[in-house]
């Protein structure tokens, strides 16, 4: 990927190069966007004082306000602005990524620019590197501090974020992403598939190397790569606390899309990763740095009842589909719990586990189109949704920390199930 | 009198035999053609039948995106169709060259015709093919899609399509295999332009009020739930 002209790169290493690339990759860029810069030097003045020497930095923005607008046949080149420094200790060139295309998806452009800023920081050379992808509203200095500094100075290759959520948010990370990573890589992240993240400059040199050499099929997500490869690598990986994190409403009607979006590239890094995760057991936790905020108090209800009305629709009208993809004792497990009433409708954390499994096999040897299978998990996922919903309705953080927790074990306990799929998906067939 | 209608049975009787005669080489020729075809038919149905059997076919149809071919099969069985398949035209085979024996004119006139009429059938057997692949890919698609927007008629609309693909593809097959012609178009177009026509008649006067009824039900419920739920997904 070429996104940075060799007159741009040259004008950077005649003014010393570059120790830090940071992309702000708001996903809804706003009329705040001017405030970044101000926002990106706020963070970085405490870092180059604890450096001790003078600190450049390179600075990618998404909302088209550095530098001129991109022509349209040019998209791919970041459009540069004068260098702006502030004497001694910090001097940031900042620059617009492209606009992304019309046809783009949300995940699929923040995969994009991801690329965009990872390539730029590889032909720099730079020491580490900050990705911010969370809505530019929540994001205060201190991000972009606690996500660089444990990589520059500490020694870290990744530093996940750890939020700050109520107890209905990030569901498909506690459901799904988190308890499969920590299941498949033994490393307890809250967010393994960020949206930020802090590199340093050896696994951004692995990540982009791995992207540009000979691909097997689908493109790489960094999103989706970069903890897995970091685990698999021997690099270090810790967790930095960011706080509150908000997010734009649930788009119901999208849900689908959003599930194959994040859940498609996570199967196949599961695919790329098997020879690592299979010989892995049990699991530790990464350190931390930080201290987390209190959570706002929770506002608003859940509709359950509409989830288990989807759930009991997908499981009278998806069976011949999810009977290419789930065991029989699992199908009849999912038949009984249709029929519970909404008081006692409870997804059992092994049942659950195993579907996931389940669909990350079918994922790996396309019993049926990815596309379908991946939309096809979406009942399943309000009924999981549901179930927590009901569980988790009066507890409090603790409770639900041990709910969480629950699902992971389960999600450990469940991993030989998967390995003797993986490896003989003929024969281990319950 | 009685001598003469005897003599005249006689060699009505004597043609007759003489004819029975000389088509007899030919008739067992055709039993041993048939006899003969019939245990390579078995021969290779049995080798067949155990090498997919070994390779799990029948699981593996379904893998690749045939699965509507399982429908279609015998005892729901792709391997069962593949081998009596083969079977039977090895049968075919050994019944044309057993008929071969009879007259050679005739036999070879009817094989030309066989042969010219092939393309045919391949072509309709390709479109049939193509047109049961594209019918169940599309109905899982609308199936899954149908679902996941909370329609209770899901599975209705998976048929739908289903069956109108099909329908298509049928008619195109019969066109290519020239059976039916006009009737077939005229029959197609009618049942086509039918359906879409009731279709529309349905949505745009019949179920005008529950159609938008049920479209604000859901679109209150999604933005009520946005403005309520404090639910995010990452």
């Amino acid at each position: 990927m070429d996104a940075v002209s060799q007159p741009e790169l040259e004008r950077i290493e005649r003014a010393g190069g570059a120790d830090l690339v940071v992309g702000i990759l708001d996903p809804e860029p706003d009329d705040q966007a001017g405030a970044t810069i101000p926002m990106v030097r706020a963070a970085l003045a405490e870092l180059s004082v604890e450096l001790n020497r003078t600190a450049r930095v390179v600075v990618l923005c998404n909302n088209g306000t550095h530098g001129p607008a991109a022509p349209a046949p040019d998209a791919d080149r970041l459009q540069p602005a004068a260098p702006d420094g502030d004497g001694q200790s910090l001097t940031v060139f900042s620059y617009s990524l492209p606009a992304p295309g019309p046809a783009e998806t949300p995940q699929p452009k923040v995969s994009h620019a991801y690329r965009s800023v990872l390539a730029v920081g590889r032909k720099l050379g730079v020491r580490a590197c900050g990705v911010i992808a969370s809505q530019r509203r929540a994001v205060t200095p201190q991000w972009i501090y606690r996500l660089v500094q444990p990589a520059l100075e500490l020694g870290f290759d990744l530093v996940a974020p750890r939020y700050t959520r109520h107890k209905l948010e990030g569901l498909l990370n506690k459901s799904v992403l988190s308890p499969l990573h920590r299941a498949l890589y033994g490393e307890q992240l809250q967010n393994p598939m960020g949206p930020d993240f802090g590199l340093s400059g050896k696994l951004l040199q692995r990540a982009m190397g791995q992207d540009s050499g000979p691909s097997r099929g689908a493109e790489n997500d960094p999103v989706a790569s970069l903890a897995p490869m970091a685990v698999c690598g021997g690099l270090r990986v810790c967790e930095s606390h960011l706080g509150v994190r908000t997010q734009p409403p649930t788009d119901w009607m999208n849900l689908s899309s959003l599930l194959a979006a994040v859940l498609g590239p996570v199967f196949l890094e599961m695919e790329r990763q098997a020879a690592c995760w299979q010989g892995i057991r049990g699991s530790n936790p990464v350190p931390g740095f930080g201290s987390p905020e209190i959570a706002p108090e929770d506002t608003g209800t859940m509709d359950v009842h509409r989830m288990v009305e989807s759930f009991q629709l997908g499981d009278q009208n998806l069976q011949d589909v999810w009977g290419l993809i789930l065991p029989p004792t699992t199908l009849l497990e999912l038949r009984k719990l249709s029929r519970l009433p909404l008081d006692q409708f409870r997804m059992p954390d092994d049942l659950w586990a195993r579907i996931v499994y389940d669909f990350a096999l079918g994922h790996r040897l396309r019993t049926i189109s990815r596309d379908h299978l991946l939309r096809s998990i979406t009942p399943l996922y309000l009924g999981w949704i549901a179930s927590y919903a009901l569980e988790v309705e009066t507890a409090g953080p603790a409770e639900i920390e041990a709910r969480i927790e629950r699902l992971s074990r389960a999600y450990e306990d469940g991993k030989r199930y998967l390995v003797s799929r993986w490896r003989w998906p003929d024969r281990f067939n319950p | 009198m009685w001598d003469q209608v005897g003599q005249a049975l006689n060699q009505s009787m004597n043609r007759m035999l003489s004819q029975m005669a000389s088509l007899l080489p030919g008739v067992v020729a055709l039993i041993a053609a048939l006899l003969v075809s019939t245990l390579v038919a078995w021969v290779l149905a049995a080798i067949l039948r155990r090498s997919l059997t070994s390779i799990d076919f029948d699981r593996r149809v379904a893998q690749w995106g045939f699965s509507a071919l399982a429908e279609w099969s015998p005892s729901k069985s792709p391997t069962r169709l593949v081998t009596r398949a083969v079977a039977w035209t090895a049968m075919l085979i050994g019944f044309l060259i057993g008929i071969s024996a009879f007259d050679v004119a005739l036999t070879s006139q009817f094989v030309i015709r066989l042969f010219a009429y092939l393309p045919n059938v391949l072509a309709a057997v390709v479109v049939l093919a193509a047109g049961s692949i594209v019918a169940g890919f599309l109905a899982r698609s609308v199936l899954i899609g149908a679902v996941n927007m909370n329609l209770q008629y899901a599975r209705l609309l998976s048929a739908g399509v289903k069956w109108l693909v099909t329908v298509l593809a049928v008619a195109m097959a019969l066109e290519h295999l020239s059976i039916g012609g006009g009737i077939i178009r005229l029959a197609f177009g009618i049942l086509f332009g039918g359906i879409v026509l009731a279709l529309a008649l349905a949505v745009g006067l019949g179920s005008k009020e529950l159609v938008s009824r049920s479209l604000d039900r859901e679109a209150s419920k999604t933005s009520s739930q946005n403005m309520q739920e404090p639910v995010g997904h990452l």
